[in-house]
């Protein structure tokens, strides 16, 4: 791999990151959400990741000084719906209630997402100076032949 | 090594090489860093570069790899630390920075014998 090979691993973190902070954004947004069209409240989502072997036959490989790959970038696995039961709160008027009068709203903590919220701005803002600093040796390297 | 390319050009080129390679993995840890289960993982470059430098004449081989050991480990299994692995970008960055300037001198110097010094 190459440096063009560390700017793919960077961006596969970045699209990542930006993908976990899509989740929060759905999960606080639905915060009150008690009917959905699979019905029953929103359930919370929260996202896998696991590592990502980069992909063969891309030109970043086919300069590779060295034949073994170790670097890795990340993806997201899967969605997962949390498995929490719903919170039962009195609500006789409300449209959703049930026959004893409990309306379930989904159990979603606004501190919880807001600090996983925060962890993917912050690891996204991370992977973006790795990217620049990919970037400067690029440029560097580009200098020697003026 | 033909006549154009110096021996300093050419541990420059390993030297390098190295740097990019420390680049790799810092970069998939920072990418890997909220992944499950997922270890820091580093060169020792002293060693490696000593290991280079005596296998000039041969193709050079993989570095090895290590997991980098004494790191607080998360409850998810996942151990890389921000602060190491940013200090180590703006090692390597600089590294990298040194090596292309010092590439670029030893051009210079030929550069110059081609225009017999003027």
């Amino acid at each position: 791999m190459n440096l063009f090979g560390v700017l793919d691993i960077n961006s596969s973190a970045l699209t990542a990151e930006r993908e976990r902070a899509e989740v929060v954004a759905s999960n606080l947004a639905n915060v009150e959400t008690t009917s959905t069209p699979g019905g029953g409240p929103y359930k919370k989502q929260l996202v896998v990741f696991g590592t990502e072997q980069p992909g063969q036959g891309k030109f970043a490989l086919t300069l590779s000084r060295f034949g073994d790959l170790h670097a890795r970038g990340v993806k997201v696995e899967r969605v997962v719906e949390d498995s929490a039961p719903p919170i039962r709160r009195y609500e006789p008027g409300h449209p959703d209630a049930d026959a004893d009068g409990y309306v379930s709203f989904p159990d979603i903590n606004p501190v919880e997402e807001m600090v996983n919220l925060m962890g993917a701005s912050q690891a996204y803002q991370l992977n973006v100076s790795a990217v620049q600093a990919t970037k400067a040796m690029i440029s560097e390297t580009i200098q020697i032949l003026s | 090594m033909n006549w154009i390319e110096t021996p300093t050009m050419e541990r420059v080129e390993h030297y390098l090489d190295l740097v990019t390679f420390r680049h790799e993995l810092i970069s998939s840890n920072l990418a890997n860093v909220d992944t499950p289960g997922y270890r820091t993982q580093d060169i020792d470059f002293e060693s490696e570069i000593r290991r280079a430098e005596q296998r000039l004449q041969s193709a050079p081989g993989s570095p090895h790899v290590q997991e980098v050991k004494g790191l607080i480990e998360r409850p998810d299994g996942n151990n890389v630390s921000l602060e190491r692995e940013t200090m180590a970008l703006a090692q390597v960055q600089l590294q990298y920075r040194a090596g292309v300037e010092l590439l670029r001198n030893e051009i210079h110097i030929v550069q110059s014998a081609i225009n017999e010094g003027k």
